[in-house]
């Protein structure tokens, strides 16, 4: 069995595809610690414009969203990614017409599954995401996201916070979304260093005395707030974090 | 900086308050400004008793000239008082938003030396914070009863959302136990700016209307000796005849003393239930005479659909892939996202019982209600489906509480549900 090798972007993905679609029995993965069957082969696929550019547009001869529906699945966290997308653009090379709503078919269910989960965190995130003013003015957000969802993240307050610089920093891959009040871009990024500014410590403080006097102690739902808000991001969350 | 002291004070008496949501308002960044606005609201924490905080909710003062029997904050209570100025506000605002701890402020105040001084005062708060502050996210302000209907107008051009609170759902309970505020103070501005907010609509303004997430309400619940179908009644004249976005509900705690009040809660259940009758109504198709008679309770075992569902029982079951959108939304356990699914996927293939499943479709409530190609999953017997039924809705109780503000994406804007 053939296992085609990317460096997990989606343009890498793209000439995979091209690659695999002939093949009766093969496997697409970004995964580099993958178990070897015995009498596999692995094929290591590097972007190739010309491969990539023939299956995105294969695909959006009969789906003109599928490449952003792929895009979505690609960040999610899910080892199978890559698989799944594969098995919905070959489902859909056979079909030949728009897929996504069609819930019955396996392969749209599962796609579906992987960009619930990418767009639901990515909007739980929008909300969670905590900023530090550093002593030079610059907002830092460090986080650690289940999916690959920085550069969504920075689109998103490259807008709110036009005016500001900030980074968000997703400290298990090493990536980082930077804003320099007129651009956004995402870079590798491994530690940082920061110093806080003078009234960090104080307007921190003031959100967590909010936080204790807003709640209705009368009335408690911890599973519901354990529910809106996973134990996993409370890390992150100074409300959160010291007092619990 | 604001004081400590202060910030508890204002945010212990704001957070009865149930109104949270940050929808409905697409307002955009203005260059060198801070803040947008995200039309299906953002959720910035969730607090033990289970609510969201997306706005930075306060009183600018708990000083009231007000002597409402109900309210902690009433002149007679002997409470700590504080007073915030608008910049203590302001700088607040601006460095919580920038932390990303909110998605706004909801700005009210108890009513401190007359009705019309107050809302001045938090006029010029929500002006400021726009235009000295350059603030461009949600603000949500409560309107103050008995002021000057000029000051409102010029308020509601500033801020995102308003609220007058009807508070009680009776004009007889008002009388009796907030006297001072009467059903006019109250609906009349909710009708002009409704009027203003239509006029707007008809001229096809886009840019810096008038209240761009309209108005909501709240009411306090089992303080007062009305049924639920009175509730309701009330409810849907004030979405009909204000085009408001949300009437809230506030089960009654008894913070206060007093021999007019009743010494117990009125407890989660009876809020959730009319907040699921509301939905109802709201999104559902169904009218209150259906869910609820006027003098009537709504049932604490079953979930009003399901009540709805058990007396017309000779409407069910319905063919999955035939059955028009406004039939499948009147299945119990199917909600308007699962309806969508359905409708949708059903032009491509037929569907069956196991599709339903892997479509994440609940079925426990629903598979007494639908056939799937012709074929019936549940129980036959009347009694059994009741049994069941109830069951299923014990352990509701548990996960009850849902609706408040689940992340809203773009499948809830289809729905209507912002």
């Amino acid at each position: 069995m053939k296992i085609f090798l990317t460096d997990g972007t989606p343009s890498a993905f793209f000439t995979a595809v091209f690659d695999a679609f002939k093949e009766n029995d093969c496997i697409i993965t970004s995964k580099t610690d993958i178990q070897l069957s015995f009498g596999s082969e692995v094929i290591s696929c590097v972007y190739d414009e010309e491969k990539c550019e023939r299956v995105r547009a294969g695909i959006a001869k009969y789906e003109k969203n599928a490449e952003e529906y792929i895009i979505t699945a690609l960040r999610s966290c899910n080892p199978l990614r890559e698989q799944i997308s594969f098995a919905y653009i070959k489902k859909l090379m056979s079909v030949r017409a728009p897929i996504y709503k069609c819930m019955s078919l396996q392969e749209v269910i599962d796609l579906n599954e992987l960009i619930y989960k990418v767009n639901g965190e990515t909007h739980r995130l929008k909300g969670l995401l905590r900023f530090i003013e550093t002593n030079d003015g610059v907002l830092y957000a460090p986080y650690s996201p289940d999916n690959n969802i920085t550069d969504l993240l920075t689109a998103h307050f490259a807008d709110r916070f036009a005016s500001e610089r900030f980074v968000i920093h997703d400290i298990k891959r090493n990536i980082a979304g930077i804003y320099n009040g007129r651009n956004w871009t995402t870079c590798y990024a491994s530690e940082a260093e920061i110093r806080l500014s003078e009234n960090e410590k104080n307007f921190e403080n003031l959100w967590k005395k909010y936080y204790k006097a807003v709640n209705i102690n009368e009335r408690p739902h911890e599973k519901q707030m354990k529910g809106s808000m996973p134990v996993r991001y409370w890390k992150f969350l100074p409300e959160k974090r010291d007092n619990n | 900086m604001i004081d400590e002291y202060k910030l508890e004070i204002l945010t212990e008496s704001a957070k009865y308050d149930v109104s949270c949501s940050s929808s409905g308002s697409n307002r955009r960044n203005r260059a060198g400004g801070l803040g947008n606005g995200s039309v299906g609201g953002i959720c910035h924490s969730f607090t033990p008793d289970g609510r969201c905080i997306s706005l930075l909710k306060i009183l600018m003062s708990n000083e009231c000239i007000y002597d409402c029997e109900y309210c902690p904050n009433r002149r007679s209570a002997d409470v700590r008082r504080a007073r915030l100025t608008p910049d203590e506000i302001c700088e607040l605002v601006i460095n919580f938003y920038k932390r990303n701890y909110i998605e706004g402020l909801f700005l009210s105040s108890a009513v401190f030396e007359s009705p019309d001084k107050t809302m001045e005062l938090l006029t010029e708060t929500v002006s400021k914070l726009r235009k000295e502050y350059n603030f461009n996210g949600y603000i949500h302000l409560k309107g103050i009863p008995h002021a000057d209907g000029g000051i409102v107008m010029k308020a509601s051009k500033i801020v995102d959302r308003m609220s007058y609170n009807v508070e009680l759902p009776s004009e007889k309970s008002l009388k009796l136990l907030a006297p001072q505020k009467t059903k006019q103070s109250l609906l009349l501005p909710m009708k002009s700016l409704n009027e203003a907010i239509e006029c707007d609509r008809q001229n096809k303004i886009r840019r810096g209307k008038v209240l761009p997430a309209g108005q909501t309400t709240q009411m306090i619940i089992g303080a007062s000796p009305e049924p639920d179908g009175q509730i309701l009644k009330l409810t849907e004249a004030l979405y009909r005849n204000m085009n408001l976005r949300r009437v809230y509900y506030s089960s009654y705690v008894p913070v206060v003393q007093s021999n007019k009040l009743p010494a117990v809660g009125a407890g989660l259940l009876r809020e959730h239930r009319l907040y699921q009758a509301d939905w109802l109504i709201r999104f559902y198709g169904f009218d209150v005479n259906e869910i609820c008679a006027e003098d009537e309770n709504l049932s604490q075992e079953y979930d009003p659909k399901c009540a709805w569902a058990l007396k017309n029982m000779h409407l069910f079951p319905v063919e999955i892939n035939t059955a028009p959108l406004e039939t499948l939304l009147r299945v119990p356990g199917i909600g308007a996202k699962s309806a969508y699914k359905i409708t949708e996927a059903r032009r491509f293939a037929k569907l069956d019982f196991d599709n339903l499943a892997k479509m994440r479709i609940v079925l426990k409530r629903a598979k007494h209600f639908i056939t799937c190609k012709g074929k019936f999953y549940g129980s036959d017997s009347y009694a059994q489906v009741k049994n069941i039924l109830m069951l299923s809705g014990t352990d509701e109780i548990s996960e009850q509480l849902t609706m408040f503000s689940e992340p809203s994406t773009a499948v809830s804007a289809l729905t209507g549900e912002i």
